[in-house]
C-alpha cells in the first residue's frame, strides 16, 4: 500500500509554488526556519533517549509536507554527513502528536547509525521520502503471527501498537530474537502491551545467553501458537533471518509477509561471473556480467539507457542505484551507499543491483 | 599560426600520459567531502545574496531619487555578479554532475535548471555531450564558432564571413540567446533540412524557458518599481548584457586562442584514452588571474582541467592543475594559459583573420597527433 494522499495545499503555498523555484523559496525560508521549504518534507530530531545498550529511539518532527505513514510501513531519511545525503529507511512509530520515532541500532561499520546514534545533534534536520512498503494489515481482526530479529521489531511495534488502539481484535504471538537479553528494545512497553491485552503474547527470544540459549527460528516449534495453519506470519530482520523465517513456515501458516533489510555490503567484491540486476521503472530483472560496464551490458541485453559519451565524462548515463556495490571502471572504487547516482557507462556491477531505470 | 612545437608521442606515450591523468582522477575522487559541499553551498548562498541585494539596490535608486545613480550602478553590477555566478560557478558545474555526489536534489546534475534563456536540458546535449566529447572535431563540437563565425582556417570560407567582426559583437552582447538557440539547428532547417514541425517540437521547451526569464526579468520585477519601471527595466537588461558578453568572452578564451587547435572527424573513430586526454590539451587554454578570476569564470580559467575531468568538483580545479603542469612538461605538451587581454586579443585576431580567405598551416612532419 502507498503512502497517503498530500493534502491539497492552502493557497498562499499553491501561489509561491506558481511564483518562484523550490531552490529560491527554500533557500530564504530555511533561514528563518529550517523546516520550511516549498515541497520537500523535512523534520528537525526533537530527541534522543537510549532504547538498549546500542540503540537509541529518536523523534523526529515533521514539516507540512510529510503525508504521513501506516503502522508497519516504512520511510526513507536522509541523514547528511560530511556535505553527502545518505538515505536510509526506518520504520517509525506515529507518536499521538504526529511525531516519528525511530529505533535505530548502531550497526559496526555502519556510517548512518552511528552518526544517528553517536553524534546527531538535537535540532539536527534529516529529509523524509514518501512512505513505503506492504507490511500494513487490512482486516485488524485476522491471527497474526509476527516473527522480529534485532530492529526487524521496529514495525512489529508500530503494528502493536496500532492494534493496540483498536483495542486488539484478533490473536497475535510476537517471535522477538536478540542475542543478548539487554539488545532487546521497548521491552517494558512490549510487556505492558502483552499484560492489557490478553489476545497478544510475546517471546523474547535470546539465542547467546546463558545455559539455555533460545531456539533460533528454523529451529522454533511454534507450537504454543494456536491454530498456526489460520495466522498471517509478518517477518522483518536481517535477510538471513528472513529466508529462514520463510523456509521453516512454509506450508503451515495461511499467509507469509516479509521484508528484510540488508547489512553493510561487503567490501572485497568479485570481478567476475554474473549477478541480477533489477530495473525499478520497467519491472524486468537482467543477469549481467560483473567484467562489462553496466551500460554494454544492458545494451547487449536490449535496454537503451540514455547516453552520450560513453567515457564517464558527459553524465548523460547517470542514473540511481537504490541498493548493490558497483564498480568504478576507471578508478576502481567500489561503492556501496544506497540512493547514490552512478554512471553507467564506467560503472561495473560488483553485487545484485537495483536500478531506477 | 601556432608557434608552439609540442613532443611527438608513441601510442606508449599516450598511454602512459593518459594513466598519469587518470590517476589524479582517481586521487581527487577519494578525497571529495566536506569541503566541496561547504564550497558549492557558499556558491549557492553568494547567488542568492549578491542577487537580492542587487534588485534592492535597484528598487531602492528608483524610489529614492537623490540615490539613482549610484544605487543604480551598484545594483546593476550585483545583478549582473549574481548571474555569472549563477551561470558558471553554480549552474554550468552542477550541470556536469559535479555536486551529484551530494545527493541533493537542489544540486543535481540531471534536473538542475539555471538563471538563463538557454533551457538546462539543450545545454547538456550540446554542452555536456557533443562539446566535452567531441572537442574541436569540426562537424562535432557545434561550439567551433557557433555556426556562425569562422575562427579556425579548417572551416570552408564564404562571403558571409566578411561580415564576421560585426556579427561577432552582436552576438557577444546576445550570447545567451545565442546559447538558447545553438541545439535548435535553424540553420538546417532554413537549408530545408528538417521539417517545420521538428523544429516547432524543440522550440517548445524553449520557448517556455524564454517566456519565464522575460516574464521574470523584464516585467515582474520592473512592473514590482511602478512609475519608476524603466530604470529597473534598463537595470535588468544591462545586467543581463554584462553576464552576456563576460561568458562569452570566457568561453571564447578558452578554445579559440592562437595556439588550439581542432581535428577532423576521423581522429574520434577507436581514440585511445590517452589521445582523448591530448586532444582536450590541444584544444583548450587556460587563463591565468588567481582565486577571483576562478569564481568569476566558474573555474573556466582551468579549461584544461576542467575538459579532463569536467565531473570533478570545479572547486578542484585549481590544485589539480599543478600536477597536470607537471606532466604535460614532462611528456613535452605545450600548457596553454596567459592572461585574459592576452588570450583574448587572441580569439579577437582569429575572428578578424578568418573573415577573410585564409588556409590552414601544413603541418611539418612529426607534429600531427598520431
Ligand atoms: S555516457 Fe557520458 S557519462 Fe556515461
Amino acid at each position: 500500500m502507498s503512502a497517503l494522499p498530500t493534502p491539497k495545499p492552502r493557497w498562499p503555498l499553491r501561489l509561491a509554488r506558481r511564483a518562484v523555484s523550490p531552490a529560491l523559496f527554500d533557500f530564504w525560508a530555511t533561514r528563518f526556519n529550517p523546516l520550511w521549504t516549498l515541497e520537500q518534507p523535512l523534520a528537525r530530531l526533537v530527541s534522543r533517549t537510549s532504547a538498549s545498550r546500542d540503540a537509541v529511539t529518536l523523534v523526529l518532527r515533521p514539516n507540512a509536507h510529510w503525508a504521513g505513514i501506516r503502522a508497519g510501513q516504512h520511510v526513507s531519511v536522509g541523514v547528511t554527513i560530511g556535505g553527502r545525503r545518505l538515505i536510509r529507511s526506518y520504520s517509525p512509530t506515529v507518536l499521538d502528536d504526529g511525531n516519528l520515532a525511530i529505533t535505530v541500532k548502531a550497526i559496526p561499520g555502519g556510517v548512518v547509525s552511528q552518526h544517528l546514534v553517536r553524534d546527531a545533534r538535537i535540532g539536527e534536520v534529516v529529509s523524509l521520502d514518501a512512505a513505503f512498503g506492504d507490511m500494513t494489515l487490512d482486516e485488524a481482526d485476522a491471527p497474526l503471527l509476527l516473527l522480529a530479529a534485532g530492529s526487524g521489531i521496529t514495525p512489529m511495534r508500530a503494528l502493536l501498537r496500532d492494534l493496540a488502539a483498536q483495542g486488539m481484535p484478533g490473536n497475535v504471538d510476537l517471535f522477538y530474537w536478540a542475542r543478548h537479553h539487554d539488545e532487546f528494545c521497548f521491552t517494558g512497553e512490549l510487556k505492558a502491551l502483552a499484560a492489557a491485552h490478553p489476545r497478544l503474547r510475546v517471546h523474547f527470544l535470546a539465542t547467546r545467553e546463558g545455559d539455555a540459549p533460545a531456539a533460533r527460528v528454523d529451529a522454533m516449534s511454534f507450537d504454543t501458537v494456536t491454530a498456526l495453519h489460520e495466522r498471517r506470519a509478518v517477518a522483518c530482520g536481517p535477510a538471513g533471518f528472513v529466508e529462514a523465517a520463510r523456509s521453516r513456515l512454509r506450508g503451515t501458516v495461511a499467509r507469509f509477509d516479509a521484508e528484510a533489510f540488508s547489512l553493510p555490503a561487503p567490501t572485497a567484491v568479485d570481478e567476475a561471473g554474473d549477478v541480477e540486476v533489477y530495473l525499478t521503472r520497467s519491472g524486468r530483472t537482467l543477469t549481467l556480467s560483473r567484467n562489462q560496464s553496466l551500460l554494454e551490458g544492458l545494451e547487449a541485453q536490449g535496454v537503451r539507457p540514455a547516453h552520450g559519451c560513453r567515457m564517464g565524462i558527459c553524465n548523460s548515463c547517470a542514473c540511481e542505484r537504490q541498493s548493490g556495490t558497483t564498480r568504478h571502471l576507471l578508478t576502481g572504487d567500489r561503492s556501496s551507499e544506497p540512493s547514490t547516482q552512478v554512471r553507467l557507462c564506467v560503472s561495473a556491477p560488483g553485487t545484485d543491483l537495483i536500478l531506477d531505470l | 599560426m601556432s608557434h608552439t612545437r609540442n613532443r611527438p608521442l608513441s601510442a606508449a606515450d599516450l598511454d602512459a600520459f593518459g594513466e598519469e591523468l587518470d590517476a589524479i582522477r582517481a586521487r581527487v575522487q577519494a578525497d571529495i567531502g566536506p569541503r566541496d559541499a561547504r564550497y558549492i553551498r557558499r556558491v549557492v548562498a553568494g547567488v542568492r545574496w549578491t542577487g537580492v541585494t542587487g534588485r534592492a539596490l535597484l528598487f531602492l535608486g528608483a524610489f529614492v531619487h537623490a540615490t539613482l545613480v549610484p544605487a543604480w550602478i551598484l545594483g546593476t553590477l550585483l545583478l549582473a555578479l549574481s548571474k555569472i555566478l549563477e551561470n558558471m560557478e553554480l549552474g554550468h558545474n552542477v550541470m556536469h554532475g559535479q555536486y551529484d555526489w551530494m545527493n541533493d536534489p537542489k544540486l543535481n546534475g540531471k534536473t538542475y535548471e539555471w538563471d538563463i534563456v538557454a533551457t538546462g536540458d539543450n545545454w547538456r546535449k550540446t554542452h555536456n555531450v557533443q562539446h566535452h566529447t567531441y572537442t574541436n572535431v569540426r562537424g562535432m563540437d557545434d561550439d567551433i564558432g557557433y555556426g556562425l563565425l569562422r575562427i579556425f582556417p579548417e572551416q570552408r570560407w564564404r562571403p558571409f564571413y566578411l561580415m564576421q567582426p560585426l556579427i561577432a559583437v552582436v552576438f557577444a552582447l546576445l550570447f545567451q540567446w545565442g546559447v538558447a538557440l545553438q541545439d535548435l539547428r535553424i540553420g538546417r532547417w532554413l537549408a530545408g533540412r528538417m521539417q517545420p514541425g521538428e523544429l516547432r517540437e524543440a522550440f517548445r521547451p524553449v520557448m517556455r524557458k524564454v517566456g519565464k526569464q522575460v516574464l521574470k526579468d523584464y516585467i515582474v520585477f520592473p512592473l514590482l518599481a511602478g512609475p519608476f519601471f524603466l530604470p529597473v527595466l534598463l537595470g535588468n537588461v544591462v545586467a543581463n548584457g554584462i553576464r552576456n558578453l563576460w561568458t562569452y568572452t570566457v568561453i571564447f578564451c578558452g578554445h579559440f586562442t592562437a595556439n588550439a587547435e581542432i581535428f577532423p572527424k576521423e581522429v574520434v573513430q577507436n581514440e585511445s584514452r590517452g589521445h582523448w586526454y591530448l586532444r582536450q590539451l590541444r584544444g583548450s587554454s587556460n587563463l591565468t588571474g588567481g582565486k577571483l578570476m576562478n569564481v568569476l569564470t566558474g573555474n573556466l580559467s582551468h579549461q584544461i582541467e576542467h575538459h579532463f575531468y569536467p565531473d570533478l568538483p570545479a572547486n578542484r580545479y585549481a590544485e589539480i592543475a599543478v600536477d597536470v603542469k607537471r606532466i604535460c612538461v614532462r611528456y613535452g605538451q605545450h600548457y596553454n594559459t596567459g592572461s585574459m587581454p592576452r588570450q583574448f586579443g587572441q580569439v579577437i585576431w582569429r575572428i578578424l583573420r578568418h573573415a577573410l580567405p585564409s588556409r590552414p598551416r601544413v603541418l611539418r612532419t612529426g607534429e600531427a597527433i598520431a
